[in-house]
């Protein structure tokens, strides 16, 4: 069940993802409508992060291509933000709320260049949107999961793209928090701007997003909510790994080299 | 006396060359070792030093002499090799990072080691002092030594200013910068050539073996002291500058001491303070507060108990009683009489103590907390009434007044916790 869609924002063409050989995406083909808030589901291991790290080129695909805008990732890289998965930085280091959304507008302010008053605007704006106006000055070690998500949504906010791809910004937190944050993707999606997000809650999935990407190593279903919220897709999202495409990467990472390498 | 004297007014303008050259590869070395330290690679900095050696003798071996450029060249030469194995290495095979950065430091240092007793042997006798190089003299710094050492170390501190946002980014969030279209790949480059590049610095004066103490040192021990990072990089600074010219003011004074371990000594002397005194962070302060907040906890019990003996219509108990109620806590119990009597909570009328109206309110205030919790974790996490009493014990001593609304509003201002004892409010008479 894998509608494509005219004019896509994000078209996805036979993606497959090895890491230490072994496949962890097999032949991703799929293309998204823009405007809409789109959830990646799937159980533990089904690839979702990874999928969100190919499109932002952060891990090489071992075959196919991603096209954003009908345009490669250099030409339109300003236009997309990417939000990483909380736990992938270590909230120990020193730096300040402000300094950490400030990092949104680097991209734009190029290499070289220090943040002045213009950026130091910009990311009070984002902060004010993620309701953490009043933590600007705060360490971000001393912050909750959380409020280390909003400000991680904040810096995202900064980078003023169309399309957001976001690794789990509702894990860890709370449901207050969780629904701020859903608002405030609804209110981006109504301004036409497009959001991916990685999400691990199917219940609370239903009533989030419009249109659902289902993985589990392979691309079980692209579409909108009505098309693909079958119990037979969930049930194949869900229901464990596939047994022999399993055996097949286990039989690839055996290998002293990768065959599946272009 | 005089010898502390002639050294700091600088009379001799080699000893100010000195100086100016330690002060200078101190606060280069700390700038990039606090990166590297944040960044969790103190280990690289550890192995880059030991690296090195081979290069410093395979650059004597070629100029015949001690020719700053030629050994400047062979260090960075066998330090970029040994970097550039270490992560080849961690990409290509399965090793781990522990187990690479083992060998590459023992095997570069190991073949220096070898390097060096062939020159020895060799009766070269230009070889006198290339001992030096691996505990450091920083009083055999020349002036031309200061201009190529010196020159790096401000070359280091320039970099690291320039590109202050980019090795943030590399250390906070490298992914992060991949995705806004930084070449991370790049910057990770040049800071690791910044590392090998502030440990050859110090060759001369700290020696490479320690040169990892004056990389590492100075960033863990300003950890200790703020939050900040820019507060961070000048405290880092300080600490090694100062060191440095300690150090080397111990090998002026008794010159067969070399510079680099008294450097180290001192730099230690630094972190152990700071691992020491510092406030929030330190052991001591730790202690303190802890120390502090036991007593404020035995403070609160008394007052607890003194309620309860309320609760009992009896408005007062005997000093006796209350060494009864905390056995082997004699000392603790008159502490906590003294201190509340002088706070004003207690009134103590020969042996026996009697709560203060303020005395009852803050009391009640203890009491309440407590059986608000109890009743909360009855009530919202089904724990049974018989196994809430010992997480309120803890908890009514941190709960704030803000938490203490939201558990009367969730709990709906209740009358009794979950053991049928009333919920003390103020205006309750006691």
């Amino acid at each position: 069940m894998i509608n494509h869609v005219e004019s896509p924002i994000l078209e996805i063409h036979d993606l497959t993802v090895s890491y230490d050989q072994s496949p962890v995406l097999w032949n991703v083909d799929l293309s998204l409508p823009s405007g809409k808030l789109i959830g990646i589901l799937g159980p533990n291991g089904a690839g979702k992060s990874t999928l969100i790290k190919a499109i932002m080129g952060l891990v090489a695909p071992s075959g196919g291509y991603v096209k954003l805008f009908d345009k490669t990732l250099e030409e339109v890289r300003s236009r997309i933000s990417y939000v990483p998965q909380r736990e992938s930085v270590d909230w120990n280091f020193p730096a300040s709320v402000l300094d950490v959304v400030m990092m949104g507008t680097y991209g734009k302010l190029g290499l070289f260049k220090r943040p002045g008053k213009k950026e130091r605007e910009i990311a009070m704006e984002c902060l004010e949107k993620v309701g953490m106006q009043g933590f600007a000055k705060r360490q971000i070690s001393e912050l909750s999961g959380g409020q280390q998500q909003r400000v991680f949504i904040g810096r995202s906010l900064a980078q003023n793209a169309d399309l957001y791809l976001m690794d789990e910004p509702f894990a860890g937190v709370d449901m207050a928090t969780e629904s701020a944050i859903f608002e405030l993707l609804q209110q981006m999606t109504s301004e036409g701007k497009t959001v991916v997000v990685v999400h691990h809650d199917i219940y609370s999935a239903v009533n989030y997003f419009d249109w659902f990407i289902m993985l589990n190593l392979h691309l079980v279903a692209s579409g909108p909510k009505e098309a693909v919220m079958t119990e037979d897709l969930l049930r194949k999202t869900y229901g464990g790994k596939l047994n022999l495409l399993t055996k097949v990467s286990e039989l690839i990472r055996q290998k002293e080299f990768n065959p599946l390498k272009n | 006396m005089s010898d502390f004297v002639y050294f700091f007014t600088f009379q001799d303008s080699s000893i100010a060359f000195v100086v100016i050259g330690i002060i200078l590869l101190g606060v280069g070395s700390a700038y990039v070792g606090t990166y590297s330290f944040l960044d969790k690679k103190a280990l690289l900095g550890d192995a880059i030093s030991h690296a090195v050696l081979p290069g410093i003798c395979l650059g004597f071996i070629l100029a015949g002499t001690k020719n700053p450029i030629y050994i400047v060249s062979g260090a960075f030469f066998s330090g970029a090799l040994a970097t550039f194995l270490s992560s080849w290495l961690r990409k290509n095979t399965r090793l781990s990072e522990d187990a690479i950065i083992a060998s590459i430091l023992s095997i570069f240092f190991g073949f220096g080691i070898v390097l060096l007793t062939v020159i020895q042997k060799s009766g070269n006798p230009e070889m006198a002092g290339l001992n030096q190089f691996i505990f450091g003299n920083a009083i055999a710094i020349l002036e031309e030594d200061l201009w190529i050492y010196g020159g790096l170390a401000v070359f280091i501190i320039l970099t690291l200013t320039a590109f202050q946002k980019e090795f943030s980014l590399l250390v906070f969030n490298a992914e992060y910068g991949s995705a806004i279209g930084y070449p991370m790949g790049l910057i990770r480059l040049v800071f690791n050539v910044l590392m090998i590049l502030s440990v050859i610095i110090g060759i001369q004066a700290i020696g490479v073996v320690l040169m990892a103490a004056l990389l590492i040192t100075p960033g863990a021990a300003a950890r200790f002291w703020t939050d900040k990072l820019s507060y961070l990089v000048i405290l880092a600074g300080v600490f090694s500058a100062v060191s440095g010219v300690l150090g080397t003011y111990i090998s002026f004074v008794l010159p067969q001491m070399p510079t680099g371990p008294w450097v180290v000594v001192f730099l230690s002397l630094v972190a152990l303070i700071s691992f020491l005194f510092a406030p929030k962070r330190g052991v001591i302060s730790r202690y303190i507060s802890r120390r502090s907040y036991l007593k404020r906890t035995h403070q609160d019990h008394l007052l607890k108990a003194l309620y309860r003996a309320g609760e009992k219509d009896k408005t007062n108990l005997s000093i006796e009683e209350i060494y009864e109620t905390y056995p082997f806590q004699k000392k603790e119990s008159n502490q906590s009489i003294k201190y509340l009597t002088k706070k004003g909570f207690i009134i103590q009328n020969q042996s026996f103590i009697t709560l203060t109206s303020k005395g009852k309110s803050e009391s009640k205030r203890i009491v309440r907390l407590h059986r608000l919790w109890e009743l909360y974790l009855n009530e919202y996490m089904n724990i049974a009434p018989d196994h809430v009493h010992d997480s309120a014990e803890k908890l009514e001593h941190i709960l704030t007044p803000e938490l203490e609304q939201l558990l009367e509003s969730r709990l709906n201002y209740p009358k009794l916790d979950p053991h049928q004892e009333t919920i003390p409010r103020d205006n309750d008479e006691l």
